[in-house]
C-alpha cells in the first residue's frame, strides 16, 4: 500500500517534470507589473502584488499566522518546564549579542520601511528582528529574556498589529486610498507581527520541552 | 519561453525525497522533516516558473526592454513560506505533545497507545 502511494507520487512528479521539459507550461512574457506598481505607489514588483492586487490574501495570512501562534502557546503551556538554561552561558555570545544586535535590529527596520522600493518586505524584516531576539536569547537564557520582554505587552502588541492591518486593509480597499505611506505602514505592522510570533515559537519551544 | 529547468527539476527531485520520506519513514518527526523538504522543494518550483532567460528582478529602475521575472508566483512564496513556518512550529508543538502524553513517536504504536487511550 505504501510502496503503491509512493510509486504513484513519483509518477504524478515525473510527470510534472516530462510537462515542463517539454515547455508545455503555458509561460508568456511578463505582465506589464510596472504600470501596476505605480498605480500602489511601490517599485517593487512583489510588493505591488502582495500589498495591492492580493492585499486581502496577505491580511488572512496573517491571522493564519497569528492563530498558529496561538495554538502553538495553547499546546505547549501545560508541559512541563525545562529547569537547567537551554544554551549554557558564555561570554564570547554575550559580546557578540552587544556588537551584533543594534545592526540586526536596524537592518530589519530598513528591510521593512523600504520594502516597496527594494528587495525586503515585512516578512524577511519579522524573521530578522526574530532572529536578533534570538541570538539575545542565546546571550541571556530564554527565561530571563522573557521577563525583561513582558509577555503581556508583547500579547497587545501583536493583537494590536494584526487589528491596526485588518483596519487599515479593510479601509483602503473601501475608500480606496493607495500610496507608499500606506505600504510602509503595512511593511511594519506585518514586521512586529512576524516578530513577535518568532519569537513565541523561539520562547515555548525553548523554555516547556515535556519529558518523554 | 522557458522556465529555468534545472532549478524546477532540482525542486520536483527536493519534493518526491521529501514525500517519500513523508510515506515511507515511521517515525513523527521524521515525516514533519519530510513535509518541511517537499515544501521547500515546491517553493523553489514556482521561483524557477517566474524566472525567464536573461531576467531582471521585478524592481523598477532597471534599463527598458530587458526581460522581467513574473512578480506574481514570487508574491506566493512570500507567503508560502511564511505560513510555511507557523504550521510546521504548530505540528512540532502537537508532536511534541503527543511525545509526552503516549511516550513513542512510531506512528503504529501511537495509534496502538491512542486506541488503549480510548478504551480507558
Amino acid at each position: 500500500m505504501r510502496i503503491a502511494a509512493v510509486v504513484g507520487v513519483l509518477a504524478l512528479l515525473v510527470g510534472i517534470l516530462l510537462v515542463g521539459a517539454f515547455g508545455l507550461f503555458p509561460l508568456g512574457d511578463s505582465p506589464d507589473w510596472e504600470k501596476l506598481a505605480r498605480a500602489y505607489g511601490a517599485e517593487n514588483g512583489v510588493a505591488a502584488v502582495v500589498l495591492g492586487t492580493r492585499l486581502y490574501d496577505t491580511l488572512l495570512e496573517v491571522m493564519v499566522f497569528a492563530l498558529a501562534m496561538v495554538g502553538v502557546r495553547y499546546t505547549l503551556t501545560p508541559l512541563s518546564r525545562w529547569k537547567e538554561p537551554v544554551v549554557p552561558e558564555r561570554g564570547v555570545v554575550r559580546e557578540m549579542a552587544d556588537l551584533l544586535l543594534p545592526v540586526v535590529i536596524v537592518f530589519s527596520l530598513y528591510l521593512a520601511a523600504s520594502g516597496h522600493l527594494g528587495p525586503g518586505g515585512g516578512f524577511p524584516a519579522g524573521a530578522i528582528a526574530g532572529s536578533g531576539l534570538l541570538l539575545l536569547a542565546m546571550a541571556k537564557g530564554i527565561e530571563r529574556l522573557s521577563r525583561e520582554l513582558h509577555e503581556g505587552t508583547l500579547e497587545l502588541l501583536e493583537y494590536g498589529a494584526i487589528g491596526g492591518l485588518l483596519v487599515l486593509g479593510v479601509a483602503s480597499g473601501l475608500f480606496g486610498v493607495r500610496g507608499s505611506g500606506l505600504l510602509v505602514l503595512f511593511n511594519l505592522l506585518i514586521g512586529i507581527e512576524v516578530t513577535v510570533g518568532t519569537w513565541v515559537v523561539l520562547h515555548y519551544f525553548g523554555s516547556h520541552r515535556g519529558e518523554i | 519561453m522557458t522556465a529555468s529547468l534545472s532549478a524546477a527539476t532540482l525542486g520536483i527531485v527536493l519534493v518526491a525525497l521529501g514525500f517519500g520520506a513523508l510515506l515511507l519513514r515511521r517515525s513523527l518527526i521524521w515525516k514533519l522533516l519530510g513535509l518541511n523538504v517537499a515544501s521547500g522543494g515546491a517553493i523553489l518550483f514556482l521561483v524557477a516558473l517566474s524566472h525567464r532567460p536573461g531576467a531582471r528582478p521585478p524592481l523598477m529602475g532597471y534599463p527598458e526592454g530587458v526581460p522581467s521575472a513574473d512578480p506574481l508566483p514570487q508574491a506566493l512564496v512570500l507567503t508560502a513560506i511564511v505560513i510555511h513556518f507557523a504550521t510546521l512550529a504548530l505540528s512540532l508543538a502537537y508532536a511534541i505533545s503527543l511525545t509526552e502524553r503516549l511516550h513513542t513517536q512510531e506512528t503504529g504504536r501511537l495509534e496502538e497507545a491512542a486506541e488503549e487511550e480510548m478504551e480507558r
